[in-house]
C-alpha cells in the first residue's frame, strides 16, 4: 500500500430512475422460527391474537406515550405441557422508509425476554458512474429485472437509529399491561 | 439432529442504539443459533457496562463519582479506557472520549451529561487495581470506540463457539472472518445513496459521517462529530472509512483521520490500517 489514506472526490449525488432503485432486504426469521428461538423449551405456541378496543388503545397510548397504529396484535402463548412460559408478540414499526417486522418475547411475569428482528428492508439509490458498482452486476443482467436486493448485504456509513424499536417495546409493554396480564 | 455443514444463519437485534446483524456459518444450524445467542449477549454486556445513555451503566457511575473518589471498574471497561486514552495520546487529542458535554449542550446526548468547564482526556487517570479517577468533573463517552469493542467481543464469541465464518455488522461498523464480504459505503451527501464498494475478507471496517446527525442548534449547524481540540462540529460533506484488523481500532481511527489526517498517517501505518475518505 503506497498511501495509507485514499481520497475520492465523488460526483454530485444523483438519484436515478425509481425502477432501478435497489433495496437492502433481509428476511431474518419467520414468526415460527422466532417463537422457537425465544422459547426453546416450549412444546406448543397457541395463537392468541388480540383485537384492541378503542379504550384499550387510548390506555396504551397514554401509558407508553407511543401511538398505536394497528388495532389487531398478533400474539402467541408459549406453553410447555399446558404451563404458560410467556408470550411472543409480532409487531411492525416504521424504519427509515419501510416497515420493520419484529417480535418481542415476554416472560410469564411480563418482563422482556428477547427481541428479534424478523424482516428488515431499506431502499437505496446508487451512483450510476460507480464502476465497481456496475461491475458487480456484469453477467447478471439478462433483460430480466435486477435482483439487487441479493447483492447488497453490508452497508457502511451513517448509522441508522433503532429508536422506533425502543418505542415499540414501550408500546408493547403497555399492551401487555392492558390486554395480556391476568 | 441434522448436521448440515454448509448452513448459515443470519439474525438481527436492536443493540448499541442501532441494528446489529450477525451472520455466521460453517457448523450445524442449532450450534450456530446458540453461538449467535452468546454473541448478542456479549454485545449486550458491553452496552450495559459502557453506554453513556444508560444511567445504570458502569460508565455513568464513573461520570457521577470518579471526580470525587477513584472508582473500580470491570476488566472490559478498563481495557476500553486504556485503549481510548492511548489513542488520545497517540493522536495528540484528535481522538478524545471526553467531548460528551459539547454533544449534550447541543441536545445530541442526554442533558445530565452537561458539564460547566469541560476537561479533556488528560484529566482521566487509570490507577492500579482497575481504578479510574478524574481530576475535574468530566463526562466520558466511549461511543467512538466501545461499539467497535462490542463487535470484537461478538466476533471472539463466535470464533470460540466454532463458527468457521462470521460477519458482525452494527449499523455499518463491522468485522468479518472466514469468508470475504462486500461492503457498500453510503454517499456522504445523501445517505440513501450508495457509493463505493469495498471487499473485506478479514478484519474490520468502520465509517464516520456527519450526514445523519446534522441538525441546527441556535441557527448553527452541528453534528455528533466534534473536533476535540477546538470544540467545533464537522458539517462538511465527508465520510471517513477505516479498515483495520480490529473494530475498536477502525472505529477510533475514523475520528483521527477526520480531524488530523497528518497524525493519522503514522497511526494507520502503525496499526496496519487504511482509510478511505469520500468528499463531494
Amino acid at each position: 500500500m503506497s498511501d495509507w489514506i485514499h481520497r475520492i472526490l465523488l460526483p454530485p449525488a444523483i438519484i436515478i430512475g425509481a425502477g432501478a432503485i435497489p433495496c437492502y432486504a433481509a428476511a431474518y426469521l419467520t414468526a415460527e422460527q422466532a417463537q422457537k428461538l425465544c422459547f426453546a423449551e416450549a412444546t406448543e405456541f397457541v395463537s392468541a391474537d388480540v383485537k384492541l378496543t378503542r379504550e384499550q388503545i387510548k390506555a396504551i397510548e397514554k401509558e407508553s406515550g407511543v401511538r398505536v397504529r394497528l388495532d389487531v396484535q398478533k400474539v402467541w402463548r408459549a406453553q410447555a405441557g399446558g404451563q404458560l412460559l410467556g408470550w411472543v408478540i409480532q409487531d411492525e414499526v416504521l424504519g427509515k422508509h419501510e416497515f420493520i417486522q419484529w417480535a418481542l418475547a415476554l416472560n410469564a411475569d411480563g418482563t422482556v425476554r428477547q427481541i428479534e428482528i424478523l424482516d428488515y428492508r431499506e431502499t437505496y439509490g446508487y451512483e450510476i458512474r460507480q464502476e465497481t458498482w456496475r461491475a458487480q452486476f456484469a453477467g447478471k443482467r439478462n433483460g430480466a429485472k435486477l435482483r439487487l436486493d441479493e447483492d447488497i448485504k453490508n452497508i457502511s456509513g451513517a448509522t441508522l437509529s433503532c429508536r422506533h424499536i425502543t418505542d415499540g417495546v414501550k408500546r408493547l409493554l403497555s399492551f401487555y399491561e392492558v390486554a395480556l396480564k391476568k | 439432529m441434522k448436521w448440515r455443514l454448509r448452513s448459515e444463519v443470519r439474525r438481527c437485534r436492536p443493540l448499541l442504539g442501532t441494528f446489529v446483524e450477525i451472520i455466521a456459518g460453517g457448523i450445524a444450524e442449532d450450534l450456530l443459533h446458540a453461538a449467535l445467542d452468546s454473541a448478542f449477549v456479549a454485545i449486550d454486556r458491553i452496552q450495559r457496562l459502557m453506554s453513556a445513555h444508560d444511567p445504570a451503566s458502569e460508565l455513568s457511575r464513573l461520570n457521577a463519582e470518579a471526580f470525587r473518589h477513584p472508582v473500580v471498574v470491570s476488566a472490559e471497561t478498563f481495557i476500553v479506557l486504556r485503549r481510548a486514552l492511548d489513542l488520545s495520546a497517540e493522536s495528540r487529542g484528535a481522538f478524545d472520549p471526553t467531548i460528551a458535554p459539547i454533544l449534550a449542550h447541543w441536545g445530541l446526548l442526554p442533558a445530565r451529561l452537561k458539564r460547566k468547564r469541560p476537561g479533556s482526556w488528560l484529566d482521566v487517570s487509570l490507577l492500579p487495581g482497575r481504578k479510574v479517577r478524574f481530576s475535574r468533573p468530566l463526562t466520558l463517552d466511549l461511543g467512538g470506540i466501545a461499539k467497535g469493542f462490542a463487535i470484537d467481543a461478538a466476533i471472539e464469541t463466535l470464533r470460540a463457539a466454532g463458527a468457521r465464518s462470521a460477519t458482525v455488522n452494527a449499523g455499518g461498523d463491522l468485522r468479518v472472518f472466514g469468508s470475504p464480504i462486500n461492503v457498500h459505503i453510503r454517499h456522504p451527501a445523501a445517505p440513501q445513496l450508495l457509493s463505493q464498494r469495498i471487499e473485506l475478507s478479514e478484519g474490520a471496517l468502520a465509517t464516520s459521517c456527519p450526514c445523519f446527525t446534522q441538525h441546527f442548534w441556535r441557527r448553527c449547524k452541528v453534528s455528533h462529530l466534534v473536533d476535540p481540540r477546538c470544540g467545533t462540529a464537522t458539517t462538511r460533506t465527508i465520510s471517513v472509512s477505516v479498515r483495520a484488523p480490529e473494530c475498536w481500532l477502525a472505529d477510533g481511527l475514523t475520528k483521527v483521520v477526520l480531524y488530523d489526517p497528518k497524525a493519522a498517517r503514522g497511526l494507520l501505518a502503525k496499526y496496519g490500517a487504511q482509510a478511505l475518505v469520500l468528499t463531494a
